[in-house]
């Protein structure tokens, strides 16, 4: 066990020692069921964070009366799961806000992967969500969640309506349900997985931190098939003129004399 | 105040600002921002000199609740204290010795293929 020492004799098999803590992002539209899936599986705690205030609230955080106030509070719901003695999950629900999505990037650094709940009957608030989890390569799924009133829709239907690739698993969800929120992130963690042996693999026992070195030469441009020439003079009529320097004398103004603009001397 | 003191209940928000806590401090003074899910835990030092003058009442909450290691995210929510509070009076408990970061089996971004698998088995057996 790779253990750095420090000042406290942490046991890394007792019951105390924490050894590994994980996070997963949920995501989704505003009432899409965030905080009812986290709940499900977890006890659901408030975590609040002071955020400045960014131009995106103006008008929308009411300031009167507390013109001085550069900050307001974000009220963020996370839910813990412990997996082991020695493992701990954590759910994150997004703030849903726009103008709080500063806080995503602090969400998702180091996260597992994400959750993004779609509602069928608003199903474009979950663009967003899904756009930035592409954009960040967090690996995510898609959990339809399937209220009582919503019309039902295969999830096959829902990928191509968010234009989703066909790795990406969709399934149909109920977030009220503890079952149903546990397959959803047994889903997340085979997908995570499954997108592992496309990546370089791990060798065994060696220091995490370490980057491996890249294969020499292998991600060098190839060389251009044809030697790149100057090409022939194009043959619209149109030619490149060298630009004149100060050697070639005086710079003749190629523009038409004109008076225009200038102080006349009559 | 006898009398406005019914006023001053959790929904009227902190009466005292919460950077006030950290001197208007927004970032920790010294080190690095530590993660939502970083490790801590009282040192040998922070057990011990539990009631040293130098600590705060918040101090005293964060250290008491770093008895055993914990994660950012639950001090924070433990001390209902804003995330950023907690992460400059942690920042400064650090710098004194009296907390650790507790080095993790994950440590970049990428968690072993292993203990993926034991995050797996965990949750079927839930």
């Amino acid at each position: 066990m790779a253990f750095a020492p420090s000042d406290r004799p942490a046991d890394p098999d007792g019951p105390d020692g924490l050894l590994a803590a994980f996070k997963i992002v949920v995501a989704g539209g505003f009432g899409a069921g965030k905080t009812t899936l986290v709940g499900a599986v977890s006890e659901v705690r408030p975590l609040r964070t002071e955020e400045t205030l960014s131009s995106a609230s103006i008008g929308l955080d009411d300031l009167a009366g507390v013109g001085d106030k550069k900050t307001t509070t974000v009220a963020m719901d996370f839910g813990r799961i412990t997996l082991s003695n020695r493992l701990v999950l954590y759910l994150f629900g997004t703030p849903g806000q726009e103008r709080f999505w500063f806080m995503w990037d602090e969400l998702s650094y180091g996260a597992l992967g994400a959750v993004v709940l779609a509602d069928t009957r608003r199903l474009d608030d979950c663009f967003p969500s899904v756009d930035y989890f592409e954009n960040c390569q967090l690996p995510f799924v898609v959990a339809i969640n399937c209220f009582d009133d919503a019309p039902r829709y295969d999830p096959e239907d829902v990928r191509v309506a968010l234009d989703l690739d066909v790795h990406i698993p969709v399934m149909l969800c109920d977030a009220r349900d503890p079952g149903s929120v546990k397959q959803i992130l047994i889903t997340l963690v085979e997908y995570v997985l499954a997108r592992r042996p496309a990546m370089e693999p791990e060798p065994a026992a060696a220091p995490l931190l370490q980057p491996s070195p890249m294969p020499p030469g292998r991600y060098d441009l190839p060389e251009p098939a044809v030697p790149r020439e100057p090409g022939p003079a194009m043959s619209t009529g149109l030619r490149l003129m060298p630009y004149p320097t100060p050697e070639d004398g005086e710079i003749a103004d190629p523009r038409p004399a004109t008076t225009w603009g200038r102080p006349t001397s009559s | 105040m006898p009398q406005g003191d019914k006023w001053l209940d959790q929904n009227a928000g902190p009466v005292v600002r919460p950077y006030a806590l950290t001197g208007g401090r927004t970032a920790p003074s010294a080190g690095e921002v530590l993660d939502l899910i970083a490790i801590v835990g009282a040192t040998d030092l922070g057990e011990r000199e539990f009631d040293a003058i130098d600590l705060s009442p918040e101090d005293r909450t964060i250290l008491s609740l770093c008895r055993r290691p914990v994660t950012v995210t639950d001090v924070a929510s433990g001390t209902e204290l804003p995330l950023g509070v907690v992460r400059v009076l942690l920042a400064d408990l650090i710098a004194r010795g009296r907390i650790a970061v507790v080095p993790q089996l994950r440590t970049g971004e990428q968690p072993s293929t292993d203990l993926l698998k034991e995050v797996l088995h965990g949750l079927r057996a839930l």
